[in-house]
């Protein structure tokens, strides 16, 4: 059974594909370099060559393993494994979800003025303009599968896992994948989208696993979103974040911050929430300070993604592999 | 500093706060904030007044969306206009005319 909602996709607005394709081409143009600088940090990241350790028992090897020299002399010089070789990687195979935030809060929705997503200044822009970005940069390394999610009140899948590459060959595939994000959706259910992203990768990795063998899986959703959750969710986001570690499943926000056209102090950083104590006193804090994603991070231009997205990559492997 | 926070908040919406008097300007890093939707006059007025905001205080606010008075909760006020919780509100603070002015013995 999927938790995604098949139904009522049919009745949700597309973006005119034309209007789609127009964006997918300019933002493949305007992003290209950084795409490929994402692409050549991420190579080194993401698919070893080498191992760095040595380790093991072996008759001959490139350093003697300490631990077996007195077994090796108690027995005569029989127990004779006492080297250590640098162990060859296992290849790594990926599954990569993009989640898309397409809840209206992505387009500049100051009171009533419905600004279009497309307009100079939005988060909706910048997260647009992302995906194409890392999707391209993905499908240059063919790191694995990548499949991209909607979500707002409920999720979409906007390209599964097992679809062919959206992002390598033509321009039509892409579009379509644009053409699903109008952010008009009134909601920004996160709990809906950890639930169904959690399960996506389960079936997924079992569908994996039927077809591939001696492949090290590895899991990966990356949250393109503008960070504004419901506080009293934040709370209901932390066992399902424990959920997803357990279940080897790597999650990064990307807070889309967009600077563009805007003064300081609107940006999530300083953004703070209020509430009323039981005394009534109203209270005030930072409302990062109860953001319960471990791994985000705040991108304010597009020019910062690659960068930030392979530092924290990086610090994750490392904290993984220690 | 590390102040527990009150149990269980309810929705909340963002609200940008704007004012046109000169002497109440709120820095730039405090005026987006996110408020309990249901929220009236009287608790906005409170944050407003309060240590961290203006620190006025007991100054009695009033605020206006779009050019009218705000005299319901903000979520009814969403409600009403067929707003969702995703809105970012722009409030218009000014010194509240309550109690009303005396005006009838010109
Ligand atoms: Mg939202």
């Amino acid at each position: 059974a999927t938790h995604l909602t098949e139904d009522g996709e049919q009745s949700r607005p597309l973006r005119d594909y034309s209007e789609a394709l127009e964006m997918w081409s300019n933002f493949q143009a305007k992003t290209q370099s950084l795409s490929q600088s994402l692409s050549s940090q991420l190579r080194l990241i993401l698919t070893p060559t080498q191992s760095t350790k040595l380790s093991g028992a072996f008759r001959t090897g490139k350093r003697l393993n300490i631990k077996k020299i007195i077994p090796y002399i108690a027995s005569s010089y029989k127990r004779d494994k006492i080297w250590m070789r640098r162990a060859v990687p296992s290849k790594r195979a990926y599954q990569i979800l993009l989640c898309v935030d397409d809840s209206s809060s992505m387009a500049d929705n100051e009171s009533r003025t419905s600004s279009s997503p497309s307009s100079s200044s939005s988060s909706g822009r910048l997260a647009l303009e992302s995906l194409v970005m890392v999707s391209r940069a993905l499908a240059s390394l063919e790191a694995g599968q990548v499949g991209v999610l909607g979500f707002g009140t409920d999720v979409f899948v906007a390209h599964s896992l097992t679809d062919p590459p959206f992002a390598s060959s033509s321009h039509d595939a892409g579009a379509r994948v644009l053409q699903r994000f109008t952010f008009r959706q009134d909601g920004t259910d996160m709990v809906r989208l950890l639930r169904a992203t959690i399960d996506h990768f389960r079936d997924a990795r079992l569908t994996q696993a039927a077809t591939s063998s001696g492949q090290d899986l590895w899991q990966l959703a990356l949250i393109l979103s503008d960070g504004l959750v419901q506080s009293r969710d934040h709370a209901r986001l932390r066992p399902l974040l424990r959920e997803a570690m357990e279940q080897r499943v790597m999650v990064v926000f990307i807070v889309m911050d967009d600077a563009r056209g805007k003064g300081k102090g609107h940006s999530v950083l300083e953004l703070k929430e209020a509430r009323f104590g039981p005394d009534g006193v109203p209270v005030i804090h930072r409302y990062l300070d109860t953001f319960p994603f471990p791994y985000y991070l705040i991108v304010h231009h597009l020019e910062d993604l690659p960068g930030a997205l392979a530092a924290l990559l990086r610090t994750w492997f490392a904290e993984v592999n220690s | 500093m590390d102040e527990p926070m009150a149990d269980a908040p309810g929705p909340q919406v963002k609200v940008t706060f704007t004012t046109t008097e000169t002497d109440l300007q709120l820095p730039e890093t405090k005026r987006q904030l996110l408020v309990p939707a249901d929220i009236r006059r009287y608790g906005l007025s409170r944050i407003l007044n309060s240590e961290s905001m203006l620190d006025t205080g007991s100054i009695p606010f009033d605020f206006l969306i779009n050019g009218s008075f705000l005299r319901t909760s903000l979520q009814d006020y969403l409600t009403a206009n067929g707003l969702s919780l995703e809105t970012n509100l722009t409030l218009q603070y000014v010194r509240s005319l309550i109690p009303p002015v005396y005006e009838a013995s010109f």
